[in-house]
């Protein structure tokens, strides 16, 4: 593989991981709260 | 205008270097971003209380005239998503999610200042007009994008997408009331400042969608995935446009399956809490109720992945067969949970119907792909939308003037929704026979793709 390709898959990879911490974040955040506060049902 | 030149079609083309992983996340900052609608409830008490602070004063607006904020925001979410429709598939889906993200952001700086002037039209307008339009064009934006990049697993990129409107909530509940806790004085309910923040934070979420998704090259395949003549007797290979679709039959018996299933499940996700507590007085508290509808929206939320991905591998008809017999059999079954006292079986029961509501929302973009090709998916997708609205006002109609009947009738309360379950069980056998009416569109209505993608179609 050459240095070029091996740069662009490289940032390619940078850019996925970005953009789904972006939005995976947030979400898995929102699911922990309610998650949370459906435990009050067992309780 | 060469300005936004940046957001036509011909300029959000994907580069050779371009992972079709990259769409899934642009379409989850719009889904997550428009999901807070679900949400609006949590503004209800402190909007009802702007003048009061701490009790409603006289000149405070009612919690039955602040309902109708989120009531108009959904009207204009169908209305806007079937009208714009053949717009999106023209200009592309950049061009509509930065419109949706200019309305949905710019309808709560509007909101805002309604509440900062006590002006409910300003509300109404800002949220319910203006959001509305951004929710609709949000919501169908990124569905015809994604069948594009994944016409492997068309069922799984929608999920994907749809499932983040139902997690949109999950994360702008518990945001809005951190917000509104930080902005309170002990003159203000910092509702006006809380509106400002989030339709900037929104803003600024959904244009890194805005800005990262991009469309395939005309012809792109999947590496390895060749297009072949349809696996399965119920894909079509062909295109269909939107005004032909909506004369097909295909397209009203999906209307009503979509109507039958959103009905049967919206009904009692507004009716969660008081449901449990009438069904288990004594046994489940108002806390505990708290926690089972926090466990429905989850259930919600998974099942819009979890079934949709399914459906890939056995197919959409087989998965909405699913949904209606299981559904109406534990409908049926439910009011038996209740008389023998099992919190547990109740609870189970609702969560894999309220899976099946999430996934039957999930599902209906590769069901309509199926039916009438990928080309106009997202505008035909917006002209289904319209069930959802009839089945907003069905459902939760049938659910509460059956309860108040029964109740008004002398029937005891934790027996009140017996017949309303009934009735649920009755209505998705309605959408079982509509699925199973369901078969490939006539040849006759089927266009050639370049046809439908030439200037004078577009």
């Amino acid at each position: 593989m050459s240095a070029a390709n091996s740069s662009s898959s490289g940032s390619l990879g940078i850019k996925l991981l970005l953009a789904w911490t972006l939005v995976g974040v947030p979400l898995a955040w929102g699911v922990w709260q309610v998650f949370k506060k459906s435990l009050d049902l067992f309780k | 205008m060469a300005l936004f030149s940046f957001l036509d079609r011909e300029h959000s083309v994907a580069g050779e270097n371009y992972s079709r992983w990259l769409v899934p996340p642009a379409a989850l900052a719009i889904h997550l971003s428009i999901g807070q609608a679900y949400a609006f409830s949590v503004f209800n008490l402190p909007l009802s209380r702007l003048v009061g602070v701490n009790d409603s004063a006289p000149a405070d607006w009612k919690l039955s005239t602040l309902g109708w904020v989120f009531s108009v925001a959904i009207v204009f979410l169908g209305v806007s998503a079937a009208v714009f429709g053949a717009w999106l598939e023209r200009v592309g889906p950049r061009r509509a999610m930065f419109a949706s993200a200019l309305c949905f952001g710019g309808g709560f700086q509007v909101a805002a200042l309604g509440v900062a002037l006590h002006q409910f039209w300003l509300v109404l307008i800002g949220y319910g007009v203006i959001g509305g339009i951004g929710l609709g064009l949000g919501y169908i934006s990124p569905v015809s994008t994604l069948i594009k990049w994944f016409p492997d697993r068309p069922g799984m990129a929608t999920g994907m997408a749809i499932m983040g409107f139902g997690g949109g909530a999950m994360i702008a509940s518990p945001l809005s009331t951190m917000l509104m806790a930080r902005f309170k004085t002990p003159t203000s309910q910092g509702v006006a400042e809380t509106f400002v923040v989030m339709g900037l934070i929104y803003l600024a979420f959904m244009m890194f969608g805005v800005f990262s998704v991009r469309v395939p090259k005309p012809g792109w395949q999947p590496a390895g995935w060749t297009k072949t003549p349809s696996a399965r007797k119920m894909m079509t290979d062909g295109n269909v446009t939107v005004d032909r679709a909506v004369r097909t039959r295909q397209f009203w018996l999906l209307w009503t399956v979509l109507c039958m299933n959103v009905t049967a499940g919206i009904g009692v996700l507004g009716q969660a809490s008081p449901m449990i507590q009438e069904m288990f007085p004594g046994v489940i508290s108002a806390s505990a109720a708290a926690g089972f509808v926090g466990l429905l929206s989850l259930a919600n939320m998974g099942g819009r992945f979890f079934w949709s991905s399914l459906s890939d591998l056995v197919g959409r008809k087989v998965i909405y067969a699913t949904f209606f017999l299981l559904g109406a059999v534990l409908y049926a079954l439910i009011p038996a949970t209740g008389h023998a006292g099992s919190v547990v079986l109740f609870v189970l029961g609702y969560v894999i119907i309220l899976s099946m509501y999430g996934g039957g929302f999930a599902t209906i973009p590769a069901y309509l792909r199926d039916m009438f090709g990928g080309v106009q998916v997202g505008a035909i997708h917006g002209r289904l939308l319209t069930a959802w609205s009839t089945a907003g006002v069905l459902g939760p109609m049938l659910v509460n003037y059956i309860r108040e009947y029964e109740i008004g009738h002398g029937v005891a309360k934790a027996d009140a929704y017996t017949t309303t379950m009934h009735i649920m069980a009755g209505l998705l056998i309605v959408g079982f026979v509509c699925n199973l009416l369901v078969h490939p569109v006539d040849e006759r209505h089927l266009e050639a793709e370049q046809s439908l993608l030439s200037p004078a179609n577009a």
